[in-house]
């Protein structure tokens, strides 16, 4: 069923316009990369906040909150470049083991910030300054610095499946 | 590497992992320096919280952009992409390092000059322009 809705969008007018444009496809996943810094490097500026790694003297909420608008916005431009390069290729990427590895790491990127600010960030007023914080909020950034190194790596790896 | 497909590709990824450290850290000290993000922090503290993860990424880009340059090097010469990515670069990391520099010696003193903020706008643009350009070199 899934095959059939990715082979639908693929013979879509707009699947198949910035599939067979010579700039369309291009410029969108230089976007798409670009995007992909911005919200990552944010995440992990934060992750590594958490191990004390960078930006010890601020606290955790500071780092969030400043953070959280560049992340919003690089996801925003992410999922939006990414759903159109997807229409774009999704006959082939519905069967490509990359792309499928990449889905399950972003369902489970998805998953970790709920379960922290649900959990231990409700906590966050005890160890707001701390250099570094408790373990299962070191645990949580190692989680998210992991599975988005996945992503991208998994992304990348998609174009060698082809 | 040449005869490594997989070979390339590791690479190609850690330069891509590097990126994001890079961009994210460039971006947050760059708008910090422009006067957004961060607010009631030092833009100093967000310097000297921030170059750790600039220079230790920087490096990996360099290393990892050498390496693939090594397999591809014939055709990065004739890429214009890749002629604007190592200009643009050139610019970049001596912008890059001066401001931080010059931020970090004004420990004291928070409120950026036009001058700074001119600088940090521009080391933006550059760093973008790499970006761009560097994505280029795999279509043009």
């Amino acid at each position: 069923m899934f095959f059939h809705l990715c082979q639908w969008l693929f013979d879509s007018a707009l699947g198949t316009s910035i599939r067979e444009s010579t700039y369309v496809f291009p410029l969108i996943e230089t976007l798409h990369v670009l995007a992909i810094t911005v919200l990552v490097g944010t995440v992990a500026i934060l992750d590594l906040r958490l191990w004390g790694a960078v930006l010890k003297g601020e606290k955790v909420t500071t780092v969030a909150r400043q953070l959280l608008p560049l992340t919003w916005a690089g996801f925003a431009l992410v999922l939006s470049s990414g759903v159109l390069l997807f229409i774009a290729e999704a006959a082939k990427l519905y069967s490509n083991p990359a792309f499928r590895l990449k889905l399950l790491f972003l369902v489970l990127v998805g998953l970790n910030p709920l379960v922290f600010h649900f959990t231990i960030y409700r906590s966050v007023d005890q160890w707001d300054e701390a250099v570094v914080t408790p373990a299962r909020a070191r645990l949580a950034g190692a989680v998210s610095l992991s599975l988005w190194a996945g992503i991208i790596v998994a992304g990348r790896a998609i174009a060698y499946f082809h | 590497m040449q005869s490594s497909t997989w070979g390339f590709a590791v690479v190609e990824m850690v330069h891509l992992l590097g990126l994001a450290l890079l961009g994210g850290s460039v971006l947050v000290i760059d708008l910090s320096l422009l006067g957004f993000g961060l607010r009631g922090v030092k833009k100093s503290q967000v310097v000297r919280g921030l170059t750790p993860v600039f220079r230790l990424s920087l490096v990996v880009m360099l290393v990892t952009g050498v390496l693939l340059l090594s397999e591809e090097a014939l055709k990065c010469y004739y890429s214009p992409a890749f002629r604007l990515k190592i200009l643009a670069l050139a610019l970049a990391v001596p912008l890059s390092w001066a401001l931080h520099r010059q931020a970090l010696r004004n420990g004291g003193t928070d409120d950026a000059t036009s001058k700074v903020k001119l600088a940090a706008a521009v080391s933006l643009a550059l760093w973008l322009c790499v970006g761009v350009a560097g994505r280029a070199i795999g279509f043009i």
